[in-house]
């Protein structure tokens, strides 16, 4: 009877000691060389102070956001503390959920230490929601070998601000000599193109949130998309897999995209010292237009619903948006580690931001580049329809390359189309 | 007389406690969604909000060429699909059976290993085969049978092929292992006396082999039918999200992407679920009379 006595008590004894110490904070995100990565170190800073409170980051690759919309339907169940979401994505959510996330405003994060154009999309009124995380300050990243291989000195382009007609010279001397096509082009997807309206400060969508594809700069860019395309300068791929394989497998030499993309250039051994990045090409006869773009960059949300929510905001507040020493040196591993560039502007004064780069083309100081042409990225209004808006002008511009449309305008019209179908308008 | 009552009604209630979980079950996830379901129907819905919009879904489906276009897709996959992988599978079923004496069992879990393996796996291994310069492409081309790559993935056409020939590798073999269960109970007398008769393979297949497997085919064509309808995964991975441009994608994609990445209605979702199921309905009754008519004669 002792026994048994005694054995009940140990189990209830493990029981509650388990409990009290089992301080557990899940996240939500995708890319465990990016973003897992960086919200593990965060974790690792946080368990300096707090070495109770178990971090958990969960890597969700495509569906997260049709798990988050089912748990948040269910009225929160089976939903993380703190989630990751797309800048893009974020005003769906907060239009379709307006008390799911937790006001960090009140909570007393100061934004102000903060990059304007990452709290635009996650400020309703006058409750701000999110911790923003990284840029997606965008640049044009180039192969030396395959540039010197066409007969041409890269050293001729590497920092220059170059128009698109330029670079499509280049392009066509790189492909006549070496067969590659100058860029890996995703045709599925909508980024490249977003990434040259913006850089022109176009907008897709009007202030009362209407569609606006009409604008002379969108015009441009998609002529100069289709030349691109006819000239046989974009290597087409389906899929973001895809994509990521043919800029490590060779097949062309250079692609358009953002300061994220040195983790996964990083991730191949070979492509030590063939990359160079220079300034977003721009577009010429547009005024407005810039050297400069942005593409992707997500930031990071709590849930009302969590039972944690003090926790996890403690911990958001305490590594991410604080000025003491762990953060500003969290912040500069977590560029150095993934070339993850946040957005907390007191951060930018570490060491790596200057930092010469022996991964790049003659130790390029790649993050002091991206960083000076984030500062003058125009801004992008999403709008929460910003996802049906994308799938749209995708699909006719595909079928525009394709010949099945034969004018910009047609392809304009068949955008707009789609759009009002799927929106049911 | 009644004790034999007693037992009666111990029998009774026995098979009710038995009968209770599964039916208790089936109220909670198939009973209530589908009744529930009559009320998202007749909604516009927005995230936590919804109203009431009577039978606007329906008028707005006549209005979304896009849904339409998705539908049309799942008329071709059935179409041009189902056919072959019946033929393909039914060829395989009696080969099997009658033509290969070894290695029987190997091939037969060769065929039939596709239909459990996971997709998504599957998928990445057969896009990088079908790349613009995948295995495939370099194939044929080194082959001299085409001279351009083809855009498995890429253009509208061959992508819907890519999505025939997916499903095609995926199903047939399921489809034969029901095939080759219907050939284990045809009575080999009948082969015996079709060949003292003088008739040829050929004639025994059509005369004796299909008409009598019959049921089976009918029902192989009735679950590809309703599978087709609901086809999501190749479109979704194979072909990325009914890609390109729409080209595969299909009904129950469309839908999902409506309930779960453009706009979160799930009344418009539900109300296009409708359609879907009306349609299989449809569809599977005319399989039924067709065929079931056939097969009394």
């Amino acid at each position: 009877m002792k026994k048994r006595m005694f054995i009940v008590l140990a189990l209830v004894a493990t029981l509650v000691v388990g409990l009290s110490a089992q301080k557990k904070l899940t996240v939500w995100c995708w890319d465990p060389n990016f973003n897992v990565y960086a919200m593990k170190q965060a974790a690792l800073v946080y368990n300096k102070t707090h070495p109770d409170v178990n971090i958990e980051v969960v890597d969700m690759a495509q569906d997260i956001e049709a798990k988050i919309i089912s748990g948040l339907q269910a009225g929160g169940a089976g939903l993380p503390d703190i989630a990751l979401f797309q800048d893009f994505r974020i005003e769906q959510f907060l239009q379709d959920y307006p008390n799911a996330f937790v006001d960090l405003k009140a909570a007393g994060v100061d934004y102000s230490k903060f990059a304007a154009y990452k709290v635009g999309p996650m400020t309703v009124g006058n409750h701000v929601y999110g911790i923003p995380f990284d840029t997606g300050s965008t640049g044009l990243w180039l192969r030396t070998d395959y540039i010197k291989e066409a007969g041409l000195n890269p050293d001729n382009y590497a920092g220059k601000k170059l128009t698109w007609s330029e670079v499509i010279k280049l392009g066509v001397q790189v492909k006549a000599k070496t067969g590659k096509p100058l860029l890996a082009y995703q045709s599925d997807n909508f980024d490249m193109l977003r990434i040259v309206v913006q850089s022109t400060g176009g907008q897709f969508f009007n202030t009362d949130g209407s569609l606006n594809l009409r604008s002379d700069a969108f015009k441009k860019s998609l002529t100069l998309f289709k030349e691109l395309n006819d000239k046989g300068l974009l290597y087409p791929v389906v899929g973001w897999s895809d994509w990521i394989n043919a800029i490590n497998s060779d097949q062309a030499a250079g692609f358009l995209n953002a300061i994220w993309m040195v983790g996964s250039v990083k991730s191949r051994p070979e492509n030590a010292g063939k990359y160079m990045i220079i300034p977003t090409p721009k577009i010429e006869g547009v005024p407005g237009a810039s050297n400069a773009s942005n593409n992707g960059g997500s930031s990071w949300y709590v849930f009302s619903s969590s039972p944690n929510k003090a926790l996890a905001v403690d911990f958001l507040k305490s590594v991410w948006a604080t000025t003491t020493p762990d953060t500003l040196a969290f912040y500069n591993d977590i560029l150095k580690g993934a070339g993850a560039m946040g957005t907390y502007l007191p951060s930018q004064q570490g060491s790596n931001y200057t930092a010469r780069d022996s991964f790049f083309y003659k130790n390029q100081a790649i993050y002091h580049d991206f960083a000076t042409w984030m500062a003058n990225v125009p801004v992008l209004r999403y709008t929460p329809n910003y996802v049906p808006m994308r799938d749209a002008v995708a699909h006719a511009t595909l079928n525009y390359f394709q010949g099945k449309l034969k004018t910009v305008d047609e392809t304009i019209a068949a955008a707009e189309s789609e759009y009002k179908q799927v929106m049911g308008q | 007389m009644a004790q034999r009552g007693t037992y009666q009604r111990y029998l009774n209630r026995f098979g009710w406690f038995c009968v209770t979980p599964a039916m208790v079950l089936f109220s909670l996830f198939m009973l209530y969604p589908i009744v529930s379901s009559l009320y998202y129907v007749t909604r516009r819905w927005k995230g936590m909000s919804n109203t009431f919009i009577g039978l606007g879904n329906f008028v707005r489906m006549a209005h979304d060429q896009v849904f339409q276009g998705a539908l049309a897709n799942n008329f071709i996959f059935m179409v041009i699909q189902i056919p072959i992988m019946i033929f393909l599978a039914l060829m395989l079923a009696v080969l099997l059976n009658q033509g290969i004496r070894r290695f029987r069992g190997p091939l037969r879990l060769a065929i039939f290993l596709p239909a459990v393996t996971s997709l998504v796996v599957v998928s990445v291994l057969f896009r990088v085969l079908l790349q613009q310069n995948g295995m495939l492409n370099n194939v044929l081309l080194d082959a001299h049978l085409i001279t351009t790559p083809i855009g498995w993935l890429n253009d509208a056409f061959w992508a819907k092929v890519t999505i025939i020939l997916a499903m095609t590798w995926r199903w047939t073999g399921y489809n034969m292992v029901f095939f080759l269960v219907g050939l284990q109970s045809i009575d080999t007398e009948i082969y015996e006396a079709a060949e003292v008769d003088g008739a040829s393979k050929f004639r025994q297949l059509f005369s004796i082999t299909i008409p009598l497997l019959m049921p089976v085919i009918l029902f192989s064509l009735v679950t590809s039918t309703s599978g087709t309808m609901q086809l999501f995964d190749e479109p979704n991975i194979l072909t990325w999200q009914g890609g390109p441009a729409n080209a595969t994608m299909t009904a129950a994609l469309y839908i999902y992407r409506q309930a779960f990445f453009v706009n979160a209605d799930f009344g418009y979702a539900t109300a296009m679920s409708y359609v879907v199921v009306l349609i299989s309905g449809i569809f599977a009754i005319v399989q039924m009379r067709l065929l079931g008519e056939r097969k009394a004669k």
